[in-house]
């Protein structure tokens, strides 16, 4: 059974990291066809990615749209968590419901409304319009992971704070804030990432300045190209030493 | 600081359930009152009642003399000691002690002036730089009291502050406790479900039950002479027998007692039963005994009622072999009427 | 007002624009698509109204009706697949591998996490084309005479799909796994169970709440994707996604749109109330 549970293992790793490393190596293809055999190798395709003015503005533009909108929808979910978290509101069990409704809707769904909405009251396809769709979806996520982090014990060292004098919003930015600062980091970073690498919602909600899904889908109508690769292993670069960063500092400091 | 707590006709309802029934109770400024009930009896609910947590249905509470129904907890003269502590994990003990201060515009050398005055009370002085999950339970428990101490409080309310804590660390912090209050001179309310705990640190002791207050005095009152079945049961163990006024004495199952004639129970703690005293209840058999360091625990079959079990602790190296017949003698003995059902 | 009544007031406040912005602009769009769908197109012009025309061509027209079977066919080998790869490798992690290797292989087996989901498909392109690696190696050790077409076949948007979910699936049955106590494997061991047994009798049945979690998660994931199926499954079978993305580029049907739209939302409500006592959403 051990040799075969091995066996296993190493079969589907293979099969998961397959696709990625295809990705990679022939990311350095020296020749114009990403696929076998792998006729030299060259950093041509990454100095073409790297000046290319669209990609990067692209690039620069779902940087913006990710980190707004994640800090949206972090603040909007931090807030109704504490609210829900403090008190018995006449129909909570409802509230919670509907914050976290949108999560179980596609994002197809989610675009598809909002692009009739805003096409009814004048607002143009824009990075905008693609940040509040993107809020949207992060929103109940923020705030069920911030709801979850509030346990007897945060509930009763807020209830300490106001009963030691504090106005609430000292209990929200010197108490709540700060004791939930690893629930609210893992769900910034988790809207980020998704809103980072959202694609349905921006395709339809954006015009002339698109994200970086959308021009990497541009580009993939050009067929199989080494540049692709290229884009697909830098922006797996980045998420890799994001998430390398936060496994030293954040989370090796929250497991303490 | 300190003032009195005045308790008018609170009632608190949940839904359909009646968590406290019209309570009065005065408690004088300075005062160590602990709240004693077991758990669901209302103590917990009235606490919070003066603390501002929860508001009352009927009835008002007052402190200083002044009506608190309209108050939050964070404008209250009150301060809590929460059963979990409560303590900002963030933060560190010198920064949570002077929180309180903090959040009533007090600068930062005068509130960490006072916040280490607090911990040297508390006996943690040189622990000002360390965060909460660096201390033990004990520890945390105190820190937990210097921050409510720190903004001075008139009126301090525990709830449970040492349930948590192990046997040994809760006696001796019973006696921290009660120096601190007496150095302090803070109106202390204290909830607990343990009577050797209350006994040890209160003035007062209120024992509750099902929402009602039971029986209010001090520690000697309630043990001694309880008021009612309940209370007398929950202060410790107790023999129970009972008794019908007849003449000049009672009719018990041991026979004729020479005590005041009175219908319904009568009541001894095994501590009051031996070899000698007031009372002589007849001839018993000794069927077993422990040794429980401090004392013996014998189990005795009066002669005169075989179904009969009576308890008595007698001193060390003082107890009977088993099997023998001793004459039982009785102090303390008190009557209680049935309770009215 | 009593000190209760002003701490509710200062919940609700604080609930407040989180439902507010819930309501604005996901509420009240979706209701719009509902009122969309009712609606049909008279050339290029919208014309309001109320009656079924659209649901009704959905359900006739083979083209439209066979994209639900579509969906739904391959929605549901996805799911199954990929819990049955993901539980087994899952299993594997959490107790095969020693502990001090557990968090890399765990790590690596949902590295393509952190690649973007448009070009994780695009590298199975790569991977699955006539010329790519795959086809390759299959021909250069003699099982094959000459390359197959997957490519733009249902089989390659299903592998695509369960590359995806098998390593979302891993991480739910993982972290389900290892927070079952040790010692229930152990007292079914104690009492003479084999580790077949103790894995079918005891360990499964405790990991059933999570797996049907993810598997429900899988399902909603799948059933809306529209990426996967465009690059990986082409124009040749289309997904619903895919008629709801057809209906708004070169047609402008908003309103057939917005009621395939509604025909995908019901099928997400109906698995989920199909699978809700199974669901401990708070695993999520």
């Amino acid at each position: 059974m051990r040799a075969l549970s091995w066996a296993y293992l190493i079969a589907m790793l293979g099969f998961i990291l397959l696709p990625v490393a295809m990705l990679v190596i022939f990311s350095f293809q020296d020749g114009r066809l990403p696929v076998p055999p792998l006729k030299g190798v060259t950093l041509e395709w990454y100095g073409k990615v790297l000046s290319d003015r669209a990609l990067m503005e692209a690039l620069v533009n779902s940087l913006l749209v990710a980190f707004v909108s994640a800090l949206t929808a972090l603040v909007l979910g931090f807030l109704a968590a504490s609210g829900l978290a403090r008190v018995v509101l006449p129909g909570s069990a409802w509230m919670r419901g509907a914050l976290i409704a949108p999560m179980t809707v596609s994002y197809l769904i989610v675009a598809l409304g909002l692009l009739q909405m805003f096409g009814q009251v004048g607002i143009r396809p824009s990075l905008l319009a693609t940040g509040i769709g993107h809020v949207v979806i992060n929103l109940p996520l923020c705030f069920a992971i911030t709801y979850a982090a509030i346990g007897e014990h945060q509930r009763s060292a807020l209830k300490a704070a106001r009963d030691l004098g504090a106005r609430e919003f000292q209990v929200l930015w010197f108490v709540a804030a700060p004791m939930l600062a690893p629930a609210l980091a893992a769900a910034f970073f988790l809207a980020f990432t998704f809103s980072w690498d959202e694609f349905i919602i921006a395709f339809l909600l954006t015009r002339f300045d698109v994200t970086l899904p959308v021009e990497i889908w541009s580009m993939l109508r050009s067929g199989l190209s080494p540049a692709t690769n290229a884009v697909g292993s830098l922006v797996f670069l980045v998420s890799l030493v994001i998430l390398v960063a936060l496994e030293l500092t954040l989370f090796r400091k929250g497991a303490k | 600081m300190t003032a009195d707590v005045h308790i008018h006709g609170v009632e608190h309802r949940f839904d359909t359930f009646t968590a406290l029934h019209r309570v009065d109770l005065k408690i004088s400024a300075g005062e160590f009152i602990v709240l004693l009930g077991p758990s669901g009896c209302g103590k917990t609910t009235l606490l919070s009642i003066i603390g501002g947590f929860l508001s009352p249905s009927e009835g008002n509470v007052l402190i200083g003399g002044k009506d608190m129904s309209l108050v939050a907890p964070r404008a209250r003269p009150t301060t809590t000691v929460f059963q979990d502590y409560a303590l900002f994990p963030h933060m560190s003990l010198r920064d949570n002690v002077a929180f309180g201060l903090r959040m009533r515009g007090v600068g930062r050398a005068a509130r960490h002036k006072k916040a280490l005055e607090m911990l040297d009370l508390v006996g943690l002085s040189d622990k000002g730089d360390r965060k909460p999950h660096a201390l033990s339970g004990g520890q945390r428990q105190r820190v937990a009291l210097a921050r409510a101490l720190a903004v001075d409080p008139d009126v301090l309310l525990l709830d449970e502050p040492l349930g948590a804590l192990d046997l040994k660390l809760r006696r001796q912090m019973q006696d921290e406790l009660k120096a601190i209050q007496r150095s302090v001179g803070t109106t202390f309310i204290h909830v607990t479900h343990d009577q050797e705990e209350a006994m040890a640190i209160a003035d007062r002791i209120v024992v509750m039950n099902q929402g009602r207050i039971e029986h209010c005095g001090t520690p000697e009152e309630v043990y001694l002479t309880p008021k009612t079945l309940f209370s007398a049961n929950f202060m410790g163990e107790m023999n129970r027998i009972p008794v019908t006024a007849a003449g000049q004495g009672v009719a018990s199952p041991l026979g004729l007692l020479p005590l005041a004639p009175q219908t319904g129970t009568l009541c001894l703690r095994p501590e009051n039963l031996g070899l000698a005293g007031e009372v002589s209840l007849g001839p018993a058999r000794l069927e077993a005994a422990a040794f429980f360091g401090s004392h013996h625990r014998c189990h005795f079959t009066p002669l005169a009622a075989p179904d009969l079990r009576l308890i008595a602790h007698l001193p060390q190296g003082r107890h009977p072999a088993p099997g023998e017949e001793v004459e039982l003698f009785a102090t303390h003995p008190v009557i209680l009427a049935p309770e009215a059902a | 007002m009593s000190i209760e009544r002003r701490e509710k007031w200062q919940g609700a406040a604080l609930v407040a624009p989180a439902l507010l912005w819930t309501l604005v602009f996901f509420a009240v769009p979706f209701a719009g698509m509902a009122l969309m769908s009712l609606a049909h197109l008279d050339g290029r012009e919208i014309v309001q109204g109320f009656d079924l025309g659209n649901y009704l061509k959905i359900f006739t027209e083979p083209a439209l009706r066979r994209g639900i079977s579509v969906s739904l066919e391959i929605t549901a080998l996805v799911t199954v697949l990929s819990v049955l790869l993901a539980w087994p490798l899952a299993w594997i992690i959490a107790t095969v591998v020693p502990a001090r290797w557990r968090r890399l292989v765990l790590l690596l087996a949902v590295l393509p996490f952190w690649t973007s989901y448009v070009v994780r498909s695009y590298s199975w392109a790569l991977v699955l084309g006539e010329k790519g690696v795959v086809m390759n190696a299959l021909v250069g050790i003699g099982l094959l005479a000459e390359p197959v077409q997957i490519m733009a076949t249902r089989a390659a948007t299903v592998i695509g799909f369960v590359h995806f979910f098998v390593m979302l699936l891993t991480l739910t049955i993982y972290s389900n796994l290892v927070q079952l106590s040790p010692n229930y494997a152990r007292a079914a061991q104690d009492l003479g169970a084999s580790r077949w047994q103790v894995i079918w009798h005891v360990i499964l049945p405790l990991t059933l709440p999570g797996v049907m979690t993810g598997a429900f998660l899988t399902f909603v994931l799948c059933i809306g994707d529209y990426i996967t199926p465009q690059i990986l499954g082409g124009n040749n079978e289309l997904s619903l996604p895919q008629l709801i993305m057809l209906q708004l580029g070169r047609r402008g049907d908003y309103p057939m749109a917005s009621a395939l739209s509604v025909v995908l939302m019901a099928i997400v409500t109906l698995a989920y109330v199909a699978s809700a006592r199974w669901l401990k959403m708070e695993r999520m």
